[in-house]
């Protein structure tokens, strides 16, 4: 009878998680969401609701402009970020026998490493007096720096797939590790070559792992600023960045509100669309 | 063009460093053949198997296949399919995709593959399964879709890696009729892989047995377990009394053994005629020993009950003989029901029934049993 009394443990053990929840994410979130419907006199955030900050955006071509652009370079991102994620996990999970583990650890370890060290690092690759131009300028290929590399959306696009490539890393890879092995020894008893086992059973199998990777890669691309603003140059301006400078030059929270609601919106809807193919757990389709 | 085997080993060997998993086989299986490969784990019977695949490479020795050296031909370019363990199906393909499959590599066309995969989802009863995904499916009907996309593109031959492992006793008892109905329908030459001997001796035309890499014996099922070529093949096929004893033979030298006080004639023995009084291992099959027999049979030894199991169809009684032990399988409807722990016996058997092995060969008798012989 005591028993009853008490709540059931399950519940208790969530406890903990509901607060973190709810202080870290769904507090803040809730803040901005209402903040979003306000507007600024002066220096000060009035509490009159509007639909104005919406309605900004919805009418200046400037910003929905912008956001086109940046969905378009984080797809293309992402597509890289693919690109190169996969056949490095593929790599590692088939290929690979005798330091597999090294190598695992190599593509997941710059996860590991400041975010702004990686960053300056890839400034220093791509600069006028970076690593690839003084190479080549040594070597005597070209005679003036390559000006192409550093400071605009080429510049962006390396340094944020490079960014992304851990995160599609893990997903694909996971999945591939969940494949038996002797499925892929009767695809090849059945008669099929690498190639067509490669196209015919690896790759459906893996498809959720690598949706996932392409998720995560596009959002985390969609969303940042700080590689636009500090390697992008002049053209390089992103959505992320339009958000950050609401807050921080301009002094509009409820107009960077709006937009990082807007930016959100978009998230969850291509989350939701693609959650039905994708997984964390790298599981089969259909499972 | 008709080959006479559908697959011929000659001295295949495969070694990884110095383990050697696979010592010099040398076969020739015939087209339709049911060809069994028994042993204990770790025999090398598997890596066997996965060579003919393909999916091995032998490290000595060639591989034909319908009188072709396929040795160093990989596994998607040779006519002979494998059924898993564990089936292998494709989990994100329905059952008729899973068939499709191999026809498909083969460049089938739709129509001609379409009629294909219902006539062999016919062949082992599974119309109207089309449309589930394997893990929709029980385990025998796994087995049953693995066995028809093997079978679908018509191979030269079908190599089965202990199939029925993972099932239940009875459903494993119904498999092996499916199996060996189909095999005989179907006229494909069948290689089966299994530690089960009940399975090898029920469904086989022949039997390899290895162990620790050599094959022992190559013959029928009752060659095998009426012949065994050496004590382990004795001891891993049936149930099966070893006594330590001399080589003895008659006056004509024909086989025989000294055991205690007893002369024993023997049918069969592989030890040398001329190394009298040597040890030797005297094998007896425990229900040809019979108890307290009314009919008069060569040899009677005396002795005391010290054991008896009941096994549904016979009694299992374990004597104390010569301080040695010999078991004896005694049918329940013969059962005398005054027997017991500590009764005197006789233990009758005729020499037809003993065979000799070099004592050397004791190391590699498999026992079961909780007692040492």
């Amino acid at each position: 009878m005591e028993k009853r009394i008490s709540p059931p443990r399950t519940l208790l053990r969530g406890v903990p998680m509901a607060v973190w929840m709810l202080l870290l994410v769904l507090v803040p979130l809730g803040y901005t969401f209402v903040t979003s419907f306000f507007q600024v006199e002066g220096l000060q955030i009035a509490a009159k609701v509007t639909l104005k900050n919406y309605a900004l955006f919805f009418t200046d071509p400037m910003y929905s402009g912008i956001l086109a652009k940046s969905m378009l370079l984080s797809l293309a991102i992402a597509v890289l970020g693919v690109l190169a994620g996969y056949p490095l996990a593929y790599l590692v999970s088939f290929r690979v026998r005798r330091g597999r583990q090294a190598l695992f650890m190599l593509s997941i370890i710059p996860l590991w490493v400041s975010y702004l060290v990686r960053i300056i690092a890839w400034r220093t690759i791509l600069g006028n007096k970076g690593v690839i131009n003084s190479a080549l300028v040594a070597s005597g290929l070209i005679h003036e720096p390559l000006t192409f590399l550093l400071y605009n959306r080429f510049a962006i696009a390396v340094t944020l797939t490079y960014i992304c490539i851990p995160f599609v890393f893990i997903p694909v890879y996971t999945a591939l590790e969940k494949i038996p092995r002797n499925i892929l020894e009767a695809s090849s008893d059945l008669g099929a070559g690498e190639m067509r086992t490669f196209v015919s059973i690896v790759l459906p199998l893996s498809l959720p792992g690598l949706v996932t990777g392409f998720i995560f890669a596009f959002i985390i691309a969609l969303g940042d600023y700080i590689i636009p603003q500090q390697l992008g140059g002049t053209q390089g301006i992103m959505f992320g960045n339009l958000i950050w400078s609401q807050f921080g030059f301009a002094f509009n929270w409820p107009f960077g509100a709006a937009l990082s609601f807007i930016l959100l919106a978009i998230t969850v809807t291509i989350l939701g669309l693609t959650s039905r193919f994708g997984s964390t757990e790298g599981g089969f389709i259909g499972e | 063009m008709a080959e006479e085997y559908a697959i011929e080993l000659h001295g295949v060997t495969k070694a990884w460093g110095d383990v050697v998993a696979v010592r010099a086989f040398d076969v020739q299986i015939r087209r339709g053949e049911f060809f069994s490969l028994l042993g204990p784990s770790g025999c090398g019977k598997t890596t066997t198997l996965r060579m003919i695949a393909g999916l091995e490479e032998p490290t000595e020795g060639r591989v034909l296949l319908e009188g072709r050296d396929v040795s160093r031909v990989p596994p998607y370019r040779r006519n002979v399919h494998t059924v898993f363990q564990d089936y292998a199906l494709f989990p994100h393909m329905t059952v008729r995709k899973n068939i499709w499959f191999p026809l498909k590599m083969r460049g089938v066309s739709l129509a001609d593959a379409r009629e294909r995969i219902t006539r062999v989802l016919r062949l082992v009863s599974m119309e109207g399964y089309e449309r589930r995904l394997p893990q929709q499916l029980s385990g025998g009907q796994r087995q049953r879709i693995a066995l028809a996309r093997s079978l679908v593109d018509e191979p030269a031959a079908l190599l089965l890696d202990e199939p029925l492992g993972a099932l239940d006793f009875k459903l494993r008892g119904a498999m092996q009729k499916v199996l060996k109905d189909i095999q005989r329908n179907v006229g494909i030459t069948f290689v089966y892989v299994t530690h089960d001997q009940t399975e090898a001796l029920t469904m086989s035309d022949r039997i390899a047995v290895m162990k620790g890499g050599i094959v022992h014996q190559i013959g029928a099922p009752d060659e095998i377990y009426s012949r065994p070529a050496t004590a382990f093949v004795a001891s891993f096929i049936g149930e099966m009394n070893f006594l330590r004893g001399r080589l003895l033979p008659d006056a004509q030298g024909a086989p025989g053994a000294q055991v205690g006080a007893h002369a024993l004639r023997a049918a069969r023995s592989t030890v040398p005629a001329d190394a009298v009084q040597t040890d030797v291992l005297v094998c007896i099959r425990t229900e040809r020993v019979q108890v307290n027999s009314h009919r008069r049979t060569e040899h009677e030894m005396e002795g005391a009950v010290r054991r008896i199991v009941y096994r549904g169809t016979d009694y299992e009684v374990t004597c104390s003989v010569e301080d040695q032990e010999l078991r004896a399988a005694v049918s329940a409807v013969d059962w005398d029901p005054s027997l017991a722990i500590g009764s005197r016996v006789r233990l009758c058997f005729n020499g037809s029934d003993v065979t000799l092995f070099p004592r050397a060969e004791e190391e590699e008798i498999v026992q079961y049993t909780t007692e040492a012989v």
